[in-house]
């Protein structure tokens, strides 16, 4: 199974993908209304607020998390 | 086309980590590297090969526990899953892990800071699910005007305090007794 290189989701399923294109290497949820990849600071910022939103985690904490998680992940590589 | 060395590598460090999660399940994570290099069945300087300290170890093993839940809760969860078919998903995969997972939840401050970060990150998935299907309860009204944080970390913290005091509620697996008193009574919380 597929992992998406921008936010480690499994990708399983075709709606899974980005554009549901199965030749993608990122997901739904990491991609632009064009079918783009999102930048490295839109990526930062959505996972940053998410993680805000549904955990309620100080702003601190969550950037230190989602920067832990980008860390590991191919897309991002460059980036640290 | 890796090496037969690479393989070997591989294999080593697998068999490192499969017996430090079984050793931090059973003992926590103040357990030596002794007792994990026993338990792999390697020299003790091995484990220093593939993992040069005992954090780093911590962190990888927690990173790789994460993988394998945020694949299979992905895999149990389907696009149009409802409330309940989440909650026993989560649930499910939590017990396919519950005696590791408990020593985490209960030693967590005690770990270093980044495998705090990897442990939201684990929850984070669990998160991304959740926010899914409240979402679309929500487009449908039927569900309590709460914000997301509160509905996820009330069921976190619910089945973490069923975890932490297992011996206040069975004699085994507390989340296989009482799964469905929890999923139950739970949405009756939130929903309108």
């Amino acid at each position: 199974m597929k992992t998406c290189i921008a936010c480690g989701m499994p990708m399983k399923k075709e709606s899974d993908f980005a554009m549901g294109d199965t030749s993608k290497e990122y997901c739904v949820y990491c991609a632009k209304e064009d079918g783009s990849m999102q930048s490295f600071e839109e990526k930062k910022q959505s996972l940053i607020n998410f993680t805000i939103k549904t955990q309620g985690l100080e702003e601190t904490v969550a950037e230190k998390a989602v920067e832990a998680m980008m860390r590991q992940l191919p897309a991002w590589k460059t980036r640290f | 086309m890796k090496t037969k060395r690479q393989i070997q590598k591989e294999a080593t460090r697998k068999l490192i980590l499969d017996a430090a999660y079984q050793v931090y399940a059973n003992e926590g994570f103040s357990a030596t590297t002794n007792q994990i290099a026993k338990a792999a069945n390697v020299s003790h300087g091995t484990i220093f090969v593939h993992f040069p300290t005992v954090d780093n170890l911590i962190i990888c093993l927690l990173e790789r526990f994460g993988s394998e839940i945020n694949e299979h809760l992905h895999l149990l969860s389907e696009k149009d899953e409802s409330l309940e078919t989440f909650l026993a998903a989560h649930i499910n995969v939590l017990i396919c892990y519950e005696d590791f997972y408990k020593r985490l939840i209960s030693e967590i401050n005690s770990l270093p800071q980044e495998a705090k970060y990897v442990f939201i990150n684990i929850q984070s998935v669990v998160s991304l699910h959740l926010n899914q299907v409240i979402e679309r309860d929500k487009e449908q009204k039927v569900v309590k005007e709460i914000p997301m944080h509160i509905i996820f970390n009330s069921w976190l913290g619910l089945i973490h305090y069923y975890l932490t005091n297992n011996y206040l509620f069975a004699a085994g697996s507390v989340l296989t007794d009482h799964k469905d008193e929890l999923i139950l009574n739970y949405i009756k919380l939130i929903r309108k």
